[in-house]
């Protein structure tokens, strides 16, 4: 039952069962996951807390996250440096906060960091005309682009500065009857 | 104290502090097992649900089961059985029943109102979802009725038949002595047994029309007697029951349609469908655990698709409120035009159909062909309507969700219209007063209706199996191994989710207004619509690609049951008549020696006791009725001042809202 694994102390093992949403099976499979991405890079003892990063390019050519039009901006927004280089505590965030039981607030905040491309905390028309274009592989014309937008901002904006802020977003998602299964990467 | 390892990597000192507090609460309960404690974190977090309540969280607890993809009973994770991807890990459930797409389990949460039906790399629209729902619901529906039918109707009847009891069925003889107006002696004879040697083609013939060993027996209504049976303490009136056992299972599938629309009709009203289409697409349109490049395109695809609906039915708004009056004269007498030229080819397909009745005369391999002459007609006028009005609806401009509504409800009224004339052509063919001059015409009528929606119903099934081997796979197999610019413009079948809908809809009208003639039906409904559920089940995973243009109006659960209750006004009104009016015929069926089928109510209505008699007669009376129409007019006017109250406090708590997120953010 992984009792003779050498990798974790069982107090780390705890400490991230009890502070990500998963079992103590889904986090070595993780790491075996986190090691595959870079065998010559990940030491396989991690019981002196190495201090290992992977860069983004290996990162996004997981499978899970290989056709994710927002995989660089997820892997941005959980990295420390704002750079994509995850170590394997933020590969752990960034897997349990996108996992099934992660709940609805955790998952808004993340999402706005996602969908926030200048990193200012707001969710600008620029912002927006990235997103939409992600999302539709641009094949909007400029003219729809810039009339969803529009629309987007009418109708979630509250305060009225044409931008959407957290309050904004996270009031908007909690209509959302969908939005915890859609924002949702099994690992 | 433990020391999370992790850093908190977030900026904002109020979502950090927030998400240290919630860390707090999942390091102070130490004790709990894995899954446990993230339940009742979520739960702890979530704060609209209180521990104390118990009830409410397990409820809660079972819906986080099911919505993390565990199995309610084991708590083991689900095998999808359809992900290709998922290896047998050491936890997996072995209950491969559990999954939440198995036809049999009906424990799935309903929290989730647009769930995903996932398949290796594709994933399928809501609307789909919807279809396999509605199709589920209707087969419970169908083997709940024929318990209802069996266990009231079915086995009284083959008890007292096994017994023996012959009491009170009156036989041909004394009949014509009673009542010697009661027509020609061929109206007193019924026996529909093959004569001779039977030949072997003939059985399947037997088979697929209802004629023959099967005639006579208890699939149709010639076979009941109207058997009274009395004993000192036991007493069962086989007419009364047969008569009530249809009306309440009329009844029941009302009250079926009514409590499943109840919970839909909160969603498709209340949610703001109007306000948030665009904002809720761009945010929550994209879903993360699309894997594949594949199923990425179809992702993207859908999305453009349904921003570019919406932009059009906005396009459109800006058009019409800007149209001359002129312009607005001639578009409304083009839809008129329109209107009359749908009638007009409604018309038409019925006078065909009309004419094929007529045919349905004659014996053998042809006289065969001739019967099922009226269901052939129905199912290419299934084909041709839709295309019609497809290019009727382009002349009129209506906007796109409109378009398709009107499209539904034309073909709708043209399939009910079409299978009620069928019926009652054949009631006036079978009805021995209204044509006397048919010579092997049977002495029953009822037989004949009953087989009439037997074949329907038969037909319909065969036709599915029919178009599925002969032209879903054919046509998959060449767009895929030929590539030329043919293949490339038909492309796959689409699946779409209206003709398929109403398909269901018109199967289970046919058993509704024929299951007071063949107290079978619904148990060849049930069967018909399990078979029914996983051809259309292969065909969707294998030939079909997903419909890209979806309107969501049209694709609600609660326009599935709006069309389903309009069939079912149609077949009660047939049910009506023929209970109320026609003339039973004399030589068969339980009520062979009445004037009219309700006429075993009043009947025995004066074998109740005299105290039971009188309280009937008083609810019957004004006295009663007056007051309690009263009561009801003014009920109906409270709840719809309820309702109207509900709306305007909506209203103000949406303004409430606003104005405090405003003061919030400030």
């Amino acid at each position: 039952m992984g009792n003779k694994q050498t990798i974790f102390t069982d107090e780390q093992l705890d400490a991230y069962q009890d502070c990500t949403f998963f079992t103590r099976k889904e986090i070595l499979r993780l790491h075996s996951r986190y090691h595959e991405l870079a065998p010559h890079l990940v030491p396989m003892d991690y019981t002196n807390e190495p201090d290992c990063k992977l860069p983004l390019a290996l990162i996004v050519d997981m499978p899970e996250l290989k056709e994710n039009p927002f995989r660089n901006r997820i892997v941005e927004s959980f990295s420390e440096d704002g750079m994509g280089n995850l170590s394997f505590n933020e590969f752990v965030d960034m897997f349990s906060v996108l996992s099934e039981m992660a709940p609805r607030e955790l998952k808004a905040i993340y999402a706005f960091k996602i969908y926030d491309f200048n990193v200012d905390n707001y969710l600008c028309k620029e912002d927006l005309e990235k997103t939409l274009n992600r999302l539709t592989k641009e094949e909007l014309t400029p003219e729809e682009v810039e009339l969803v937008c529009e629309k987007t901002i009418e109708e979630a904006d509250l305060d009225g500065d044409n931008k959407l802020s957290y309050a904004d977003f996270e009031n908007m998602i909690s209509r959302a009857p969908d939005f915890l299964s859609t924002f949702h990467i099994r690992i | 104290p433990r020391k999370c390892p992790l850093r908190i990597t977030n900026t904002s000192t109020g979502a950090r502090a927030m998400l240290r507090r919630m860390k707090k609460a999942v390091l102070s309960r130490p004790e709990s097992s894995g899954l446990k404690r993230f339940i009742s974190y979520r739960l702890f977090t979530h704060s609209r649900f209180s521990f104390k309540n118990k009830m409410k969280s397990k409820h809660i607890q079972s819906c986080l089961l099911s919505i993390a993809g565990r199995c309610n009973k084991c708590r083991s994770p689900l095998r999808s059985a359809e992900d290709p991807g998922s290896t047998k890990g050491p936890n997996m459930c072995g209950n491969s029943k559990a999954t939440s797409e198995s036809f049999f389990t009906f424990s799935h949460c309903g929290a989730k109102p647009c769930k995903r039906l996932e398949v290796g790399q594709l994933i399928y629209t809501c609307g789909v979802q919807s279809y396999f729902f509605f199709l589920r619901f209707l087969v419970v529906l169908n083997f709940l009725s024929f318990l209802l039918l069996g266990g009231f109707v079915l086995i009284p009847n083959i008890v007292f038949r096994s017994v023996g009891t012959d009491v009170g069925n009156i036989t041909g003889d004394v009949l014509s002595l009673l009542f010697p107006h009661t027509g020609d002696k061929e109206c007193m004879e019924y026996n529909p047994n093959p004569q001779g040697l039977v030949v072997f083609y003939e059985f399947f013939i037997h088979l697929l029309s209802g004629t023959g060993f099967m005639e006579y027996s208890y699939m149709f209504y010639g076979y009941y007697n109207n058997t009274v049976v009395q004993d000192d303490n036991f007493s069962y009136n086989i007419p009364l029951a047969y008569l009530f056992t249809a009306v309440f299972y009329f009844a029941f599938c009302l009250l079926c349609i009514i409590a499943r629309s109840v919970p839909l009709r909160n969603l498709t009203t209340f949610t703001a469908e109007s306000v948030s289409n665009y904002s809720m697409t761009v945010f929550t349109g994209w879903d993360y655990g699309c894997l594949g490049s594949k199923a990425t395109k179809l992702k993207q695809r859908n999305i453009y698709y349904q921003l570019q609906v919406d932009l059009e039915e906005e396009r459109l708004k800006k058009h019409a409120a800007s149209l001359t009056l002129c312009s607005k004269v001639i578009l409304y007498s083009l839809r008129v035009l329109m209107f009359l030229v749908a009638a007009g080819l409604i018309g038409a397909a019925i006078f065909a159909i009309k004419i094929a009745t007529e045919f349905s005369q004659v014996e053998g391999i042809l006289g065969l062909f001739y019967e099922y002459l009226p269901s052939i007609v129905i199912t290419s006028g299934n084909f041709l309507v839709p295309l019609l009005c497809d290019q009727i609806a382009l002349i009129e401009k209506y906007p796109p969700g409109a378009t398709v509504i009107m499209a539904l409800l034309r073909f709708a009224v043209f399939f009910l219209f079409l299978s009620q004339y069928s019926k009652s052509a054949s009631l006036k063919l079978g009805s021995p007063d209204l044509r006397g001059s048919v010579n092997h015409m049977l002495g029953c009528w009822e037989t004949r209706v009953g087989q009439e929606m037997y074949k329907l119903t038969l037909f319909d099934l065969l036709v599915n199996i029919a178009l599925l081997v002969l032209v879903e796979f054919p046509r998959r197999m060449v767009v895929d191994n030929w590539s030329c610019k043919l293949s490339k413009w038909v492309g796959r079948q689409e699946f779409v989710v209206p003709s398929n809908v109403l398909g269901l809809v018109y199967g289970q009208t046919v058993v509704w207004t024929g299951a007071l003639f063949c107290p079978l039906l619904p148990l060849i409904n049930t069967v018909k619509f399990v078979i029914l559920f996983y051809c259309k089940k292969i065909t969707l995973f294998y030939n079909c690609r997903p419909a890209i243009r979806t309107f969501r109006s049209t694709t609600s659960a609660f326009f599935f049951l709006a069309v389903l209750l309009f069939g079912w006004i149609l077949a009660l009104v047939v049910m009506i008549y023929s209970l109320a009016v026609i003339h039973p015929s004399q030589a068969c069926g339980p009520f062979r020696n009445l004037p009219r089928m309700w006429q075993t109510v009043p009947n025995s209505f004066y074998n109740l006791s005299k105290v039971t008699q009188d309280f009937l007669f008083f609810i019957g009376s004004q006295a009663f009725s007056i007051p309690l129409f009263a009561l009801s007019c003014v009920v109906m006017c409270y709840i719809t001042a309820l309702a109207s109250i509900y709306g305007k406090s909506v209203a103000l708590l949406r303004a409430q809202l606003k104005l405090v997120c405003y003061i919030y953010v400030k």
